[in-house]
């Protein structure tokens, strides 16, 4: 008969054997993100049904926008820069009246928004708001192909615009000598709050909502299967579809992958990472960029991130001005260009920004959040998102299944090592050190960013990875 | 034992010489370290240069004091309202208040008066009731006013009093209680036998003061400076108050000439993370305050700790950071945009005032100050232009010091008084006050009041500055 040992004996395996299964399950138990429902247009929801129309849209200017935007710049009040400060202090004004003189007498906003119109635009109401996106489909198709949709997401300071030198690459690849295995139809959104998209009324519109926002989009145009490309918080806008919808996500492309929530492990990789840098999977290239820590992770992040703290805690303030002064709009918008392009470029009196970008081209990205008045609300996603502090909502903790690649440019203010990204992104299929370039990989090095979108999409093409999921 | 020892000490003259020498050596040691215990560290004084290019090598600066009045123009009012009349604004969001910032629907309102019914000239006519003037000091002209009393009682001494203002403050804040401490028994105030003469300068780069050409420009400039500002004068031994930088300034003042200052009276006090010990104390002190020194109005102002002095100050202090690393950017639009300048300043008036002024509609700024107050500081930034180089102070300061620490191995010795204000951003209790300030005379906790105390109760303010000078005269 059994003793009492051993019935107790037993007990402990089944409640062990229990906690192993538990465990087992547990990990397999797949969790999504939930779609967010919302609706963010003025005062009550109506009870109407919603309309969901997609309408053309043509971006416009008159006269007097450009006569007031003229009178504006005439009458700017610059500060000195201090003796030989260069662009430590921030923007140099003496390299702003440049700027401003080259605003007024030789940029042609009439002829930039030809250039805007030249992809077809519209706009739709989504969860009570007008959703501005271009939408671009390819010239031409070669016999037995399809045009695969693709999810562009621009950041801050950013907009739709800087998709534009990369969008015909991707469309046509093969006029640009590049492989047509894949060719792309391409949808670039403005995230409500930037550009010509309407900005939410209510509060809590954070990546989650724009994720939702976005997933409503493309089924409204009637893709049931689409890629989705991002950096800045396209970045996150695209992780959070991703772990939303990642039966409708064929692939995730990513010129930025931060890692949020850092734990104990990351810590000690920070620490020994330098010494020891195969025992944390660290590439050589890894420890190049990454280390000294001291210097090119917290110094940096501290020296560069006070936009962010204000944006994320008072951004009516801040952007206040900004919309009432476009060259102050105008200073807070290229210094980003300027830092996160290069971060040497501190060190010259005209912040590089032409040795990169050229003044059309950046003036008309500005022009976009000087036209629409958008500035204050695209900073209010700051505050949307980073209000709680960082690394602490639901979607942080959740993983990323999607088939994903990586691109990863060295100029970036961080550097994410693959093993990092590795643990949230749990299916890598490609992750490249990129030769040159920094956070607007799609403005700056369209080409380098376009050849990578498409090895990764014809990897997961040719191997049918989103059905291994 | 010794005394065998003693008694086989030979007597030979290379032993005549030792002992005597070893008896010095010893001697001059004691001293020595008896001394340097008693000697009071100072923070070197050293020089500057803030002018444009480089120093000139020959000749004396002008020394000349030179009265100065503001003025203002027919233009400068024409372009002002045209700018005002252009300004675009973003409707808040849905029940936000203030917690997303300034509230666009109150700051139209603020602005159709500052448009329609505030009068600057007046204003200036205002500010220029005391007398103003410039000198220069290491380059620079440095802006002052100085009140005198109209009438001294008789055998009474006059103190004279340096009071330095903050950001985004200016010596205008102090137009309110110079009256109570130049004539107090005009204004009801009957603190015995103490009247001052009143400097109020502007901190270089803010307001009436020329801006630093050169970089590096730190409190410690700042002290110098005004040290021989005082100088200039003709003033040895004088008296300082300060608030906000102010009170960094004034704390830097006295730990460099400490012969000079006969008190230091502040309305805030920074002082440096601790560390361990520091941790200890505040876990402890949630639960038994008066075992690591905290009073019950200590530990009612303190605590919940995370959330009063570190999640409040992180949601607070985003300006600091983008001032702090990235100033010409942050103010560029600001000199440009009245509008931008009134909301990026008023909401400090509101949210530094009462932290419960974050969810109302209007910010809670008409419930303690005017807006012809308000608006007049906000003018001074505006005409002048002197927002960039406002906030440039932050960089130099926090760039070579990120958390202020780096004077406080010297501590300030000279005799200190605090008052405390309930609504300041952060409370310090006296007992970790007292690691950096090493004399405080009195430490007061005030009834009510934010950070900017002599603008909002002047009265409070001057009654406390008045007790602390009186206990000082008397020690």
């Amino acid at each position: 008969c059994l003793s009492l040992a051993g019935i107790m004996l037993l007990e402990v395996f089944l409640a062990l054997g229990a906690l192993i299964i538990y465990f087992l399950f547990s990990k397999k138990k797949e969790e999504t993100l939930s779609f967010k429902e919302g609706w963010w247009g003025k005062g009550q929801k109506p009870d109407a049904e919603e309309d969901t129309t997609i309408r053309p849209f043509k971006v416009e200017t008159t006269e007097e926008e450009l006569s007031d935007l003229f009178r504006r710049l005439d009458q700017a009040r610059f500060t000195e820069p201090l003796e030989n400060s260069c662009f430590h202090y921030g923007t140099n004004s003496v390299y702003l009246r440049k700027v401003v003189s080259y605003w007024k007498n030789q940029f042609n906003w009439k002829k930039q928004v030809e250039v805007l119109n030249k992809y077809p635009q519209f706009k739709t109401k989504i969860q009570g708001i007008d959703i501005h996106f271009v939408h671009v489909k390819p010239p031409r198709l070669p016999e037995g192909h399809s045009a695969k949709p693709l999810l562009m997401v621009h950041g801050w300071p950013g907009s739709f615009y800087e998709f534009y030198k990369i969008i015909p690459l991707l469309t046509d690849p093969a006029s640009h000598g590049l492989s047509d295995e894949n060719i792309f139809e391409v949808i670039c959104p403005s995230i409500p709050g930037y550009g010509f998209s309407e900005a939410p009324h209510k509060t809590d519109f954070n990546s989650v909502s724009a994720a939702s926002v976005f997933y409503e989009l493309m089924l409204r145009l009637g893709f049931n299967e689409f890629y989705a490309q991002g950096g800045d918080w396209g970045w996150l806008i695209c992780t959070n579809l991703a772990q939303m919808a990642p039966n409708h996500m064929k692939g995730l492309h990513l010129n930025l992958a931060s890692v949020t929530n850092m734990g104990f492990a990351h810590l000690l990789s920070i620490l020994l990472g330098r010494y020891f840098p195969g025992l944390f999977g660290f590439q050589e290239e890894d420890v190049r960029r990454m280390f000294p820590f001291w210097n090119k992770g917290i110094y940096r992040i501290l020296l560069e991130s006070g936009y962010a703290h204000i944006q994320a805690t008072k951004p009516d303030t801040v952007g206040c001005g900004l919309n009432d002064s476009p060259a102050g709009l105008a200073a807070y918008i290229l210094e980003k260009f300027s830092t996160w392009t290069d971060l040497k470029f501190h060190n010259l009196e005209d912040g590089g920004l032409e040795k990169k970008f050229n003044l059309d081209d950046l003036l008309t990205n500005i022009m976009i959040y000087w036209v629409s008045g958008c500035v204050v609300s695209s900073m209010r996603f700051y505050k949307e998102n980073l209000q709680n502090g960082i690394g602490n909502q639901k979607h942080d903790r959740l993983t990323v299944r999607v088939p994903t690649g990586i691109a990863s440019f060295p100029n970036e203010l961080l550097h994410t090592p693959r093993a990092w990204a590795q643990k949230k992104y749990t299916n890598i299929v490609s992750f490249h050190f990129m030769p040159r370039g920094g956070h607007f990989a799609a403005l700056e090095e369209p080409e380098l960013l376009a050849e990578d979108i498409l090895q990764f999409v014809a990897k997961v093409e040719k191997e049918q990875l989103w059905k291994k999921k | 034992t010794i005394l065998c020892l003693l008694r086989s000490f030979e007597y030979s003259q290379k032993n005549a010489i030792l002992v005597p020498a070893a008896a010095l050596g010893v001697g001059g040691i004691l001293v020595f370290w008896l001394r340097s215990r008693h000697k009071i560290k100072t923070i070197e004084m050293g020089d500057g240069w803030w002018g444009s290019g480089e120093r000139p090598l020959k000749g004396k600066e002008d020394e000349s004091i030179r009265p100065f009045k503001i003025e203002t123009s027919d233009k400068e009012i024409e372009d002002l309202h045209r700018r005002l009349e252009q300004a675009r604004y973003t409707p808040p969001l849905e029940g936000a208040a203030f917690h997303y910032g300034f509230n666009s629907n109150y700051l139209r309102k603020v602005v159709a008066y500052w448009r329609n019914q505030f009068d600057w000239r007046k204003q200036v006519e205002v500010l220029n009731k005391y007398p103003h003037f410039q000198t220069t000091i290491e380059g620079i002209d440095i802006h002052f006013i100085h009140v005198k009393p109209s009438y001294v009682p008789h055998g009474r001494a006059v103190q004279p009093l340096l009071m330095v203002h903050g950001w985004p403050g200016s010596f205008y804040e102090f137009y309110k209680i110079i009256p109570l401490l130049t004539e107090p028994a005009r204004h009801g105030l009957n603190e015995g036998d103490v009247v001052f003469e009143v400097i109020c300068p502007s901190i270089p780069g803010y307001g009436f003061s020329e801006a630093p050409h050169q970089k590096g420009f730190d409190s410690v400039a700042t002290a110098r400076i005004f040290h021989k500002l005082m100088n200039r004068l003709g003033f040895k031994q004088y008296y300082l108050q300060g608030g906000d930088w102010g009170s960094r300034i004034t704390t830097n003042m006295a730990q460099m000439l400490p012969q000079s200052v006969k008190g230091l009276h502040l309305n805030v006090v920074f002082i440096n993370k601790q560390g361990l010990g520091r941790i200890i104390s505040v876990m402890l002190g949630a639960y038994l305050p008066w075992l690591v020194g905290l009073t019950r109005e200590d530990a009612r102002r303190i605590y919940p700790f995370m959330e009063k002095n570190v999640y409040y100050l992180l949601r607070e202090s985003g300006y600091l950071h983008i001032q702090a690393t990235k100033p010409d950017t942050a103010g560029c639009g600001l000199n440009d945009s009245p509008v931008g300048l009134a909301a990026y300043i008023l909401e400090k008036f509101s949210t530094w005032t009462d932290k419960s002024f974050l969810d109302k509609d209007d910010g809670g700024l008409e419930s303690k100050y005017s807006l012809d107050e308000l608006l007049t500081n906000v003018m001074i930034y505006w005409v002048t232009s002197s927002i960039v180089s406002s906030v440039r102070y932050y960089k130099e300061n926090f760039a070579k010091d990120p958390d202020l620490t780096a004077h406080t191995r010297v501590g300030v010795h000279v005799p200190t008084g605090i008052a405390a204000f309930p609504q300041e951003l952060a409370h310090t209790p006296r007992v970790w006050a007292k690691q950096m300030f090493k004399n405080i005379v009195t430490y007061s906790y005030m009834p009510r009041g934010g950070h900017f105390a002599a603008f909002e109760e002047p009265k409070l303010l001057a009654q406390d500055i008045m007790q602390f000078v009186r206990k000082v005269e008397q020690l």
